[in-house]
């Protein structure tokens, strides 16, 4: 009865293609040809080596445990600069409807038309941005707007873009177009933005 | 250290600690003792008397013995165990008199409890002890005391403590007022990281990198914050440290996404979202070796994980069987289970007791739900205004944090994990979003 402690009391389908059509030559790697960087603080410059996967050591978890942190790890230099790009007036952009990522049949006549932009300006990479609109949550809409931009790589990619040529980065909800909250305004958010720049 | 409380206080609490988890609003009002006060919103609390601190050292020309004894009464308050009886002026120190007297008085007002407090205010230091009283014996009995020492600008802190103190004394589970928030400040495309005390005052900034920062997160020991920055250009995973002149980390920053950082309870490893090996998968990485291991291989969108308090389970959110679901697996990414069903879930977050994961709903705005690990008992927590969601739970597990859109921009709120007793946290102009609340501070 006169215990102290209460706490006891108290006690997509979405394998639904990312593209439409051509999916036979889509690439099987990630976007970018040189090797994935790993950041991680404190680690020794060769890691674990081995791909992306590894990393050396990131931090001690406790108290007094493990190594200090040498400083922040060297910037990936296998990822252009995203500011470095800029728009393109014939590199047009795709729009997606609510939650999904797959390219609509319009949006195809679109990315040809990129595709074959890019194919005849052999001198300059591209930059896919994935967007999302406002509703859903932000850690599930960057992800969302990574499958965007992901899908929109993959369709030129298909069309005979070269994998190498193309980075993507998702914005997910933080960059609209269009600030209102309606459906008109929305629609113009999801969408996959396409930024170029001389090799 | 802690004495027993008499029968009577004791009996006064099995029915407020039962009530607010334990069983539905209807029933609160069975077993209700005659000493239990009830108040407009029906919870029975603890009616607690914290009349102004008594200066036996030092001149308070700050006002830190009234600051002591307001702030610790709205931390109680914040609390909803307990009621704040009024009080003016101070107790006199070493006169037994004068303090019976006001006991009895404040016992007359309804006080179950008295909090007789002392400051010695020395130089740069402040010290403080509490003596705790149970009003409704007749011999109104020490039930406890406790010292603290604090620097002097941290007056705020000071009475957190003791607040946090008292609540631990009186249900043997201790306050969460001794805690931060961290959260997100700024208007899209221009979004910091800030840090503010539990009930939104001294908010301070982390990041000023003038780029994009998101979804911060704290260490279980509350020393650090893992958050999502575009400062290189690309969402990227760092690690700051508030609190230590240490140069920031770099946790993850592959190519594609690095996202949606969740520790586990042990603060050894981190769950995160990395596309780098073609579509968002969730990994673990342990932060000592820098070993990042993949949980899940499927083609959809897997992100958002949170894991249980014993670390034996990761929640997460996978779109895999249409629209965004929460599903559950082992950290090794095994046994794989889908927990909701036929909506659009996100935003799992695993309660620090275990029993509850309260996530994000969509249908035409957003509200917070909660269901139980095993599917069971799915349960609304917010009918609007607004949208509500990007829940946090506080280290007690009774109360939550999210954000609200419904004065028209977002803000950080809190409630109690019920859903019930929402309230502003962060008043600040312009828009908070993406709360985590920190465990009890080091």
């Amino acid at each position: 009865m006169l215990s102290r402690r209460w706490s006891g009391m108290v006690a997509s389908l979405l394998v639904l293609s990312v593209v439409l059509a051509g999916c036979a030559k889509r690439p099987a790697t990630t976007q970018a040809s040189a090797p994935a960087p790993a950041g991680a603080v404190g680690s020794t410059p060769s890691g674990t080596g081995g791909g992306a996967g590894a990393a050396g050591p990131v931090a001690q978890s406790g108290p007094g445990a493990g190594t200090q942190p040498s400083g922040p790890a060297a910037a990936p230099t296998s990822r252009p600069e995203p500011r470095e790009f800029t728009a393109i007036p014939d590199l047009k952009d795709i729009n997606f409807d609510f939650d999904k990522y797959d390219i609509r049949p319009g949006d195809a006549k679109v990315l040809d038309a990129n595709a074959a932009w890019l194919k005849s300006n052999q001198g300059y990479l591209v930059l896919i941005e994935g967007h999302c609109d406002e509703r859903g949550t932000n850690e599930y809409n960057l992800a969302l707007g990574e499958r965007r931009a992901k899908a929109a790589m993959n369709y030129l990619v298909s069309q005979g873009v070269q994998a190498s040529r193309i980075t993507i980065i998702s914005y997910g909800e933080e960059r609209p177009l269009c600030s209102e909250h309606s459906e008109g305004c929305w629609a113009k958010n999801r969408r996959a933005h396409f930024l170029g720049k001389p090799r | 250290m802690r004495r027993p409380l008499s029968a009577l206080v004791l009996g006064l609490f099995v029915v407020t600690l039962i009530a607010p988890w334990g069983s539905p609003p209807a029933s609160r009002a069975q077993g209700v003792d005659v000493y239990i006060n009830v108040t407009g919103g029906g919870a029975k609390k603890l009616n607690i008397a914290i009349p102004e601190f008594s200066v036996v050292a030092g001149t308070d020309a700050g006002g830190v013995a009234k600051l002591l004894a307001t702030v610790a009464g709205q931390d109680l308050t914040f609390s909803q165990l307990f009621s704040v009886v009024a009080a003016t002026g101070s107790i006199p120190a070493n006169d037994p008199a004068a303090l019976r007297q006001s006991w009895t008085e404040f016992a007359a007002a309804g006080a179950h409890a008295g909090v007789h407090g002392l400051l010695a205010i020395r130089g740069a230091r402040l010290e403080a002890e509490m003596r705790l009283y149970d009003l409704t014996t007749p011999e109104q009995k020490l039930i406890g005391t406790k010292s603290f020492e604090m620097p002097s600008d941290q007056a705020r802190r000071l009475a957190h403590k003791i607040a946090d103190e008292i609540a631990l004394q009186f249900t043997g589970d201790r306050g969460i007022a001794d805690t931060k928030i961290a959260y997100v400040s700024g208007p899209r495309g221009a979004k910091e990281i800030m840090v503010t005390d539990y009930d939104g005052l001294g908010p301070r900034p982390i990041t000023r990198n003038s780029s994009i920062n998101l979804t911060p997160v704290w260490s279980p020991d509350a020393r650090s914050l893992a958050y999502l920055s575009y400062k290189n250009g690309y969402p990227d995973l760092f690690r700051a440290f508030p609190f230590e002149r240490r140069p920031e980390q770099t946790l993850a920053a592959f190519v594609g996404i690095n996202s949606s950082p969740a520790w586990s309870p042990d603060g050894r490893s981190l769950a995160l979202t990395l596309s780098k090996d073609g579509n968002p998968e969730i990994y673990v990485l342990i932060l000592a070796t820098g070993v990042f291991r993949r949980l899940t291989r499927h083609a959809g969108i897997d992100t958002d994980p949170t894991w249980s308090p014993t670390g034996r389970e990761i929640a997460f959110v996978s779109d895999r069987t249409g629209s965004p679901s929460i599903f559950v697996m082992d950290p090794e990414g095994a046994n794989q289970r889908q927990l909701t069903t036929g909506g659009y879930h996100t935003q799992p977050r695993w309660s620090p007791k275990g029993d509850t994961i309260v996530f994000t709903s969509r249908q035409v705005t957003h509200d917070l739900w909660a269901i139980s690990p095993d599917g069971s008992n799915m349960r609304r927590l917010t009918a609007g205004p607004g949208d509500n969601q990007g829940a946090s739970w506080a280290p007690n597990g009774r109360h939550l944090a999210f954000q609200s859109n419904r004065l028209g921009v977002w803000h950080i709120y809190a409630m109690l994990a019920d859903g019930s007793e929402q309230t502003p946290v962060t008043r600040s102009p312009g828009e908070q979003t993406s709360p985590s609340w920190s465990s009890r501070l080091p």
